[in-house]
């Protein structure tokens, strides 16, 4: 009878090996020249000869053998393969079947799963996007972003000036191109006038980046002189949405500032450099004899094989150098090489995403955690049904199947499982990603560049994997290590015996420690972005609104003219209903500008050279801002129309900047300068400090000049109004209108948006780990409750013996709850010192909060213990119920 | 499969091997008897070509095989035809029949013209 392979399977006959094999076909082939050596014989030929011939007939007869041992190994290992495929698809079709006969724990598991996995996959196309993917940019890893720092100054990242990007452009061999950007608002003319988000940049932007256009061409060096400067290169988006797409657009005249301006490129939809929001690209006109004004980013393509270090090296010598020549940066008798002057050279990647990359491994961190608590969750349930299975396993065994069998088809079991929720968590986080990056609830760098991709599928899976390996290990535990499966009735009887015990003691305390270190980890940063958001700013966002007014620079060229402009508008603004206070202001908080100077002040001993003074953060504003912010003014008084040109130059200081001469601030009637300004400025007032830049840091010294004696274009009407924002704002621009009609009016956002965007990156973080560390907790209890009530309901027979022979049920209690507790005495000690870890590993998240913060290493603990306890409960009441006779008769 | 001989006699060796187990299980030997008997020994000209034929369709799967006892009470390996084969064998016989016949009078023709 032949044997097709499934029988073999059943009857686990082996395969023939190699050695099986050899045999059979020497037998074959020795059978056959037998055969034929018999037969001549029969006919009378000589044995010898017979011999002869019957070989000679064969042929090469080592050569058929080879022949045959070939074919005959690939057939076996053909066999193999097709059994062991088998043996799989039997696995899976069991593993379904199964799952389908106990619904509600598959999709409670599948939906636990989901859960987990589909945030860790979420959480990693962040990742994936932000930090892994390479800048869509021809070879990214040649990009630098550049910049020089001057650490004695306080420069601690120093932009460049128009000089310093010319030299390094031209000197730096290590560079094969070096671009510098610079962010402008310009006003695009015509019966809607608008305000549009511009990139300036050197001529070798566009070679740098290494991106060709989409449609036209870009510019170079050629178009990039103070004299040639009137073509425009458009983004996609800007492209798309002012002229719907449209291809003839090449050659189109814009009107910029008023002045014409030609389109001579669009460039693809991937390119976001530096910011995704930027609408045209515009040459700086760069003008290499500018030696002061330092403004602009750096960016570089390094030369094939030049190595950052090596750019770092060439480029320092070129600015120590340059600062060499420059009296004003180096006191007398010092040189460069004995100062902190150096170039920062940094991988353009890693210099985009630097301010995020730790937050979102932190949240990459905790999302892992979650999941392995859900793991830990599926798990419990698997144990629970591997109880109940003993009883089907151990038919199994007695069966014939063997213990890897069982082990293999439980296996399988768990990873249909993981899979199914790692397909459902992949859709969750489909959505999850799409929504959050659509929602523009935070601005993260390349925010673009996240979406589920064949990355992240890829991840997703070998994330379900990975977890259905885990939690399948519970069962496996159940089954397959239990040394005797012979004893059917024991089986059935004992689920709990001491190895399930243990796995269900592992269970509880993983699930209560790692959401211990979870929830204390994220109390932590919610602790300190509580704090953050309740820092005092030092002026008060709510209930101002910030309309961007930029004056038209044809008409209001000379800036004096911008004067009568803002009394007018003001007086107009302020008489508007629900208008409290208006003023004008050049830089607004956290709008990402700010100006910085150095100065002087008057009776101090000037710094030993000039140009090592320190350093100040000025602003232009009108009378009324500071009451307009609330920021109150602790010494002197606000600016008034009576501070004009002509009249006395004053400035208003800030508590900081006084602090350091005068620490009774007692600055009014002082004075000082600008370097590069001769004029002495009265402090007339001393005002509050605020912090404008970074919430998490303490403001710079500030100090204010009055608009009518700093005449500016660049202007930003700043209006606090009681009720109706909305109306008091329509009003306010009609208003403006009727003054200016050239003024683009469409950045109008309240002043809380600004402070709220700086906090962008830290809400995030504070908003998902704080959902994460409350799912944890939720999955843990659940978790916990599960295993407390698996354990009563396997210890049932005991706990009625117990009662039986005259225990009182209190007592039953209290076993069942001191086991519970000594495990969420383990649980919580376990997770409070993974949480001491952690809180050192997220320290940079922290603002004014210790890591090692009393409150949530004392409380948060505590209170997930008492959870755990709590969690026991019910199930230790139902064990003080067993009646004993059910318990035995169950027997 | 790096086998020289050509084909053509590979195919006409298998679909002859097909053809012999369809009168029933034979081993080898016998198989390579049948065979040269009923082609004149021409299909043969070495016997242990034979049995590289019979192990690839084995492999195929349109042959299955079994160690057994022959008539002289010795160990040999019977081969016997498998469902799949006899349906082989009922395939490709007619196509062979008309491919040969028509190489055959192709081969007679005396004439190049065409008819």
């Amino acid at each position: 009878m032949t044997l097709t392979p499934g029988w073999r399977r059943l009857f686990r006959i082996p395969r023939v090996g190699r050695r099986g094999i050899e045999r059979d076909v020497d037998d074959e082939l020795s059978f056959h020249l037998a055969m034929r050596v018999e037969k001549l014989r029969d006919r009378g030929v000589p044995e010898e000869i017979a011999n002869a011939e019957a070989l000679a007939r064969f042929g090469d007869a080592s050569r058929v053998r080879d022949e045959l041992l070939t074919i005959d190994q690939q057939f076996a290992r053909e066999a193999r393969l097709m059994d062991w495929l088998d043996s799989v698809r039997a696995d899976l079709r069991y593993a379904i079947r199964t799952l389908r006969r106990s619904p509600v724990f598959t999709i409670v598991a599948v939906l636990t799963l989901a859960i987990g996995i589909g945030a860790t996959s979420a959480i990693f196309s962040l990742v994936n996007g932000i930090l892994l993917e390479p800048l869509p940019y021809a070879h990214p890893e040649q990009l630098v972003s550049f910049a020089q720092s001057y650490p004695e100054k306080g420069l601690d990242s120093w932009q460049l000036s128009q000089e310093n990007l010319a030299m390094y452009r031209d000197g730096a061999s290590d560079f094969a191109s070096f671009a510098g950007f610079a962010r402008r608002g310009v006003t695009l003319g015509g019966e809607h006038p608008e305000r549009l988000t511009v990139e300036r940049t050197t001529g070798e932007f566009f070679q740098v980046l290494g991106v060709a256009p989409l449609l036209g061409h870009t510019y170079g060096n050629a178009e990039d002189t103070p004299r040639t400067n009137s073509v425009a290169v458009l983004t996609y988006a800007f492209w798309q949405s002012h002229f719907g797409g449209r291809r003839d657009v090449v050659g189109t005249v814009l009107d910029l500032d008023g002045e014409p301006v030609t389109v001579i490129g669009v460039m693809p939809r991937s390119f976001a450099f530096p910011r995704s929001d930027t609408q045209v690209y515009l040459p700086l006109g760069l003008d290499p004899t500018r030696r002061f004004g330092w403004f602009l980013g750096g960016v570089a393509r390094l030369a094939p094989g030049v190595t950052v270090e090596q750019a770092h090296r060439q480029t320092t010598q070129i600015f120590r150098r340059w600062a060499a020549d420059m009296p004003q940066l180096l006191p007398p008798g010092i040189v460069p090489e004995r100062t902190g002057l150096t170039t920062l050279v940094r991988p353009l990647q890693s210099a985009i995403v630097t301010d995020v990359r730790r937050p979102l491994i932190v949240l990459q961190a905790a999302v892992l955690l979650m999941l392995l608590i859900a793991v830990a969750n599926v798990a419990t349930l698997q144990s629970s049904r591997a109880a109940g299975r003993a009883r089907e396993i151990a038919v199994r065994g007695a069966l014939g199947a063997t213990r890897t069998r069982v082990g293999r088809q439980l296996l399988t079991e768990s990873i249909v499982l993981a899979i199914l929720g790692g397909v459902a968590g992949a859709a969750l986080a489909w959505i999850g990603v799409r929504e959050f990056t659509a929602s523009g609830i935070v601005t993260l760098p390349r925010l673009d560049d996240v979406r589920v991709d064949p990355r992240v599928l890829a991840f997703t899976l070998l994330v379900s994997l990975a977890c259905g390996v885990l939690f399948g290990l519970a069962p496996l535990w159940h089954a397959v290590g239990r040394r005797a499966t012979s004893d059917i009735a024991r089986a059935q009887r004992e689920g709990s015996h001491r190895g399930a015990r243990r796995v269900n003691n592992v269970l509880v305390v993983a699930q209560l420690g790692l959401s211990v270190t979870l929830l204390v980890a994220a109390g932590l940063v919610l602790e300190s972005f509580q704090h953050l958001v309740r820092t005092d700013l030092g002026f008060d966002p709510r209930g101002v609104t910030a309309i961007s007014t930029p004056l038209p620079m044809m008409k209001y060229g000379t800036n004096a003219s911008a004067v009568p402009f803002t009394e007018t508008a003001l007086r107009t603004v302020r008489s508007l209903p629900g208008v409290r206070s208006a003023a004008f202001v050049q830089v607004v908080p956290f709008s990402g500008a700010v100006n910085t100077d150095g100065y002087l002040i008057e009776g101090h001993a000037p710094p030993s050279a000039t140009g090592t003074e320190k350093q100040v953060v000025t602003n232009v504003v009108t009378p009324g801002f500071f009451r307009t912010l609330n920021i109150t003014l602790l010494r002197g008084r606000d600016f008034t129309t009576a501070d004009r040109d002509g009249s006395l130059p004053v400035t208003i200081v800030d508590e900081t900047l006084a602090r350091e001469y005068w620490p009774d601030l007692n600055a009014v009637g002082r004075r000082m300068r600008l370097t590069g300004d001769t004029t002495w400025l009265t402090i007339v007032g001393v005002a509050r400090s605020v912090r404008d830049e970074d919430v998490a840091t303490p403001s710079r010294p500030h100090m204010y000049t009055p608009i009518a004696q700093q005449p500016t274009t660049w202007l930003t009407l700043v209006v606090r109004s009681d009720g109706d924002a909305t109306a008091t704002t329509d009003a306010v621009r009609r208003a403006i209108h009727g003054i200016e009609s050239g003024i683009p009016l469409d950045g109008v956002r309240p002043l809380t948006q600004y402070v709220d965007h700086a906090l962008d990156t830290r809400r995030m973080t504070e908003i998902l780990l704080g959902a994460f560390a409350l799912m944890a907790v939720l999955l843990a209890a659940v978790g916990i409750y599960g295993v407390m009530s698996l354990y009563v309901s396997n210890r049932t027979r005991e706990f009625g013996i117990r009662m039986a022979v005259g225990a009182e049920p209190s007592r039953v209690v209290r076993l069942v709850l001191s086991e519970g507790i000594a495990l969420a005495i383990v649980g919580v000690v376990l997770g409070v010192g993974g949480a001491l870890i952690a809180s050192r590993w997220i320290g940079s998240l922290l603002y004014d909060v210790s890591a090692h913060d009393p409150l949530a290493f004392t409380v948060l603990p505590i209170a997930l213990g008492a959870l755990a306890v709590a969690s026991c409960v019910l199930p230790a009441r139902r064990a003080a119920k067993s009646d004993p006779l059910v318990a035995l008769r169950a027997e | 499969m790096a086998d020289t001989e050509s084909d053509l006699l590979r195919s006409s060796l298998d679909l002859l091997i097909l053809k012999t187990l369809s009168w029933g299980p034979m081993h080898g030997y016998a198989i390579s008897e049948w065979i040269e008997t009923a082609t004149d020994s021409l299909c043969l000209v070495e016997e242990g070509t034979l049995y590289p034929a019979l192990h690839r369709l084995e492999r195929r799967g349109w042959i299955t095989s079994e160690w057994g006892v022959s008539a002289h009470n010795r160990r040999a390996k019977f081969y016997k035809l498998s469902t799949t084969g006899r349906a082989r064998l009922r395939a490709e016989s007619p196509v062979w029949q008309r491919n040969a016949g028509a190489i055959a009078a192709a081969l007679r023709r005396t004439s190049s013209e065409i008819a």
